[in-house]
C-alpha cells in the first residue's frame, strides 16, 4: 500500500511537469461533464418527470455513478489502462519485481485530471440532496454512503474484468467500453426508467441496479423495504469473480508468452 | 550444483498465420490459422557464480525467450531451470530480489521525472533499508558518474546518460545476477566504454554473475570469456571466445600501399581488391604464411607501407552463422 501511495505522488509529479497541458485538460473535463449534465437538464425542461422520477432524483443517481466512475478513473487508472501495459511490454518489467502484481498494476498509472469530474459530481450530489427534501435518518445516511462506495466498487470490478480480458486478446478496448461507458450512461438514470429486460440485465449480469436503483428507491422514499438499503453490499460479491478472472489471466499470460 | 542450471528447456509459441492483404485480414478475423513455432528447443547450460557469459545469436534466435524464462516472466513448456536454488517461474516473488535486469530497448525509469525519484520508488519496491539504500545509491552514482544528471528529468537525458541511470536502477537492490539485454545498443563510443568498464569492475569486486546478450561483438570481446551461441532455438556453441576465434583466426587482412601494379595468383589468397592507393588482400595463413606472402609481393612491386589485421570478431560471427545455416 505504501508503494501505491508513493506511486501516486510520482504520477502527480509527472503530471505537474506539464503545467499548461494539465490546466487545459482540467478545464476541458469540466466542459465534458457539463454537457452530460446539460442533457439531463434539457430533458427535464420538456418533461417534469421520467417514469415518476423527478429531476433531482435523477441527478442524485447521475452524480453517484459519475463519482464512482471518476474515482476509479483517477485512482485505478492502472487497471483501466492495462492493455497499454501489456502491449508496450512494461508488464514484463512488473513481473521482475518482488511485489504483488495487482498492487503494481494499480500503481502503474493515475489520472489526476479526472479529479475535476470527481469534484463536480460531488457538487451536483450536494445540490440534489438539498433540493430533494428528504428526512434524513441514520439508515439513510448509511444507504447513501453504501451507494457511493458500491459505485466505486462496481467500476473497479468492471475495469478488472476488462483487464483480465486483455490477457487473452492483448487489446480489450471495445468490450470494456460497452460495459463502462455504455453502462455508465444507462446507469446515470435510475435503471427502472428503462424496459424490464434492462433492469434484469443490470441486476444479474452487471449489478448496476444494486448501486443506483434499489437503494435509491429506499433513499428517496419510493420503497420502505429496509433490505433495499443494503443491496449495494451485493456489489462486493461481484468483485470476487473479477479478481479470479484476473488471476486466471495472469497464469495464462505466463505460459503463453509475449 | 551450479549457480545457474538450465536443463533441456523448450518453449513453443502459437503464432497466428496470416497472409498479407485486406481480404486475408478479414478472413483471419473470423477463422484463424495457427502455426506452432519453437522459440527454444532443448536448451541446456550451466553457469558458475561470478562468470560473465555472452549469450549471442541472430535476431529471433530465442535469446529474449531464454532471458524471460531465466528471469521468471515465462514458464517453459518442458525442462527444468534452477537459479541460486530457486525455480524462477514458480518462486517468482522470492527469486526476483536476487536478480537485476536491464533491457536496452525498454526503460524502467519514469520519463518525466528525475532518475533519482525512480530510485526512491525502487527503494520501496525492493524494501531496501534506508542506510543501505543511501550507501548503494551513492556508490552507483559515483561509479557510473551520474552526479550531474541524476536530478534532471529523464526525458532530457542523452541515451548514454539514460542507460547509465538504467543500469544503476537495476543494481540498487544489490542483486547476485545481472541480466543485460543489449545494454550498449545505440550508445556512442565513450558511453559504451563507461558501461563496459563498470560491468567489468562490478563483476570483479562483487562477484556478480552477468548474462549479456548483445549484437555488438566488441561488448563480448571486452567482457565475456565464455559465449553461448544460440540459433533457431538451440545451443550451437558453448565455450571460450578464444577457442572460437582461433578456429577462424587463419584469415589475415593485409593492406598494401603501393604505386605499382600487382598481378599475382597464388594458393592461399582468398580475395584481392584494389584500393585507391594500393591493394587489399585476405589470405589464409595456414596455406601461405605472412612472410612468404610479402616476399611474393615484394618481387613484383615496391611496398610503400603494409598493414596486417586479424579477422575481426564480427566476421567470425557471420561465418559462424553461415556455418550453422542460421
Amino acid at each position: 500500500m505504501k508503494l501505491y501511495v508513493k506511486s501516486l505522488s510520482m504520477h502527480l509529479k509527472s503530471m505537474l511537469e506539464y503545467k499548461a497541458s494539465f490546466i487545459i485538460a482540467f478545464l476541458s473535463q469540466i466542459m465534458v461533464f457539463f454537457s452530460y449534465y446539460f442533457i439531463i437538464l434539457s430533458l427535464f425542461d420538456k418533461f417534469d418527470n421520467i417514469k415518476g422520477f423527478t429531476l433531482y432524483e435523477v441527478l442524485l443517481c447521475f452524480s453517484i455513478i459519475q463519482f464512482g466512475y471518476a474515482f476509479c478513473e483517477t485512482f485505478a487508472r492502472g487497471i483501466d489502462r492495462f492493455d497499454r501495459l501489456i502491449i508496450s511490454g512494461d508488464f514484463d518489467r512488473l513481473l521482475l519485481r518482488p511485489k504483488n502484481i495487482f498492487i503494481q498494476v494499480l500503481s502503474s498509472d493515475a489520472d489526476f485530471i479526472k479529479i475535476s469530474r470527481l469534484i463536480q459530481a460531488l457538487i451536483i450530489m450536494i445540490i440534489s440532496l438539498i433540493n430533494l427534501n428528504i428526512s434524513i435518518t441514520p439508515l439513510k445516511v448509511i444507504t447513501l454512503f453504501l451507494m457511493i462506495i458500491s459505485a466505486i466498487v462496481i467500476f473497479f470490478g468492471i475495469f478488472l474484468l476488462a483487464a483480465s480480458y486483455c490477457f487473452i486478446t492483448i487489446q480489450g478496448l471495445e468490450v470494456r467500453n460497452l460495459f463502462t461507458d455504455g453502462g455508465k450512461h444507462m446507469a446515470q438514470y435510475p435503471i427502472g426508467v428503462f424496459k424490464k429486460g434492462f433492469l434484469l440485465f443490470f441486476t444479474f449480469v452487471i449489478p448496476y441496479a444494486f448501486v443506483n436503483y434499489y437503494p435509491l428507491l429506499y433513499f428517496i422514499g419510493k420503497s420502505n423495504n429496509v433490505l433495499y438499503a443494503f443491496t449495494p453490499l451485493i456489489v462486493f460479491v461481484y468483485l470476487i469473480p473479477c479478481f479470479l478472472a484476473f488471476k486466471l489471466g495472469m497464469k495464462k499470460y505466463q505460459s503463453v508468452g509475449s | 550444483m551450479s549457480f545457474i542450471y538450465v536443463n533441456n528447456i523448450s518453449k513453443q509459441f502459437k503464432v497466428v498465420k496470416r497472409p498479407s492483404g485486406l481480404k486475408n485480414a478479414i478472413r483471419s478475423f473470423f477463422k484463424r490459422d495457427y502455426k506452432i513455432v519453437d522459440a527454444i528447443k532443448n536448451v541446456s547450460f550451466k553457469i558458475n557464480k561470478g562468470e560473465i557469459v555472452g549469450y549471442i545469436g541472430p535476431n529471433g534466435a530465442g535469446k529474449s525467450t531464454t532471458i524471460k524464462i531465466l528471469s521468471g516472466i515465462l514458464v517453459p513448456d518442458s525442462g527444468t531451470c534452477k537459479i541460486k536454488g530457486y525455480v524462477p517461474y514458480n518462486q517468482r516473488d522470492k527469486y526476483v530480489k536476487h536478480i537485476g535486469v536491464v533491457f536496452g530497448q525498454r526503460s524502467q525509469l519514469w520519463w518525466d521525472i528525475p532518475a533519482e525519484d525512480t530510485f526512491d520508488l525502487l527503494k520501496n519496491v525492493y524494501d531496501i533499508p534506508e542506510d543501505e539504500f543511501i550507501k548503494t545509491k551513492n556508490e552507483l552514482i559515483e561509479k557510473l558518474n551520474l552526479k550531474e544528471f541524476v536530478n534532471v528529468p529523464v526525458r532530457q537525458l542523452s541515451l548514454g546518460q539514460r542507460m547509465r541511470c538504467e543500469i544503476a536502477a537495476s543494481l540498487l537492490h544489490s542483486p547476485d545476477i545481472l541480466f543485460l539485454d543489449e545494454p550498449t545498443i545505440g550508445l556512442d563510443a565513450v558511453s559504451k566504454q563507461i558501461v563496459r568498464d563498470f560491468i567489468k569492475k562490478l563483476n570483479k569486486e562483487k562477484k556478480i554473475t552477468v548474462i549479456l546478450t548483445t549484437h555488438d561483438m566488441a561488448d563480448i570481446e571486452a567482457l565475456a570469456k565464455r559465449i553461448i551461441l544460440i540459433g533457431k532455438g538451440s545451443v550451437l556453441y558453448d565455450g571460450s571466445l578464444k577457442k572460437l576465434k582461433s578456429k577462424y583466426d587463419n584469415n589475415k587482412y593485409i593492406n598494401i600501399i603501393t604505386k605499382d601494379k600487382i598481378n599475382i595468383k597464388n594458393k592461399g589468397i582468398i580475395k584481392k581488391e584494389r584500393t585507391n592507393n594500393g591493394y587489399k588482400f585476405i589470405i589464409d595463413s595456414k596455406v601461405i604464411n605472412i612472410s612468404a606472402f610479402l616476399n611474393l609481393i615484394s618481387k613484383n612491386a615496391t611496398i610503400d607501407d603494409v598493414e596486417i589485421d586479424n579477422e575481426n570478431i564480427d566476421n567470425i560471427i557471420v561465418k559462424l552463422y553461415e556455418e550453422y545455416k542460421i
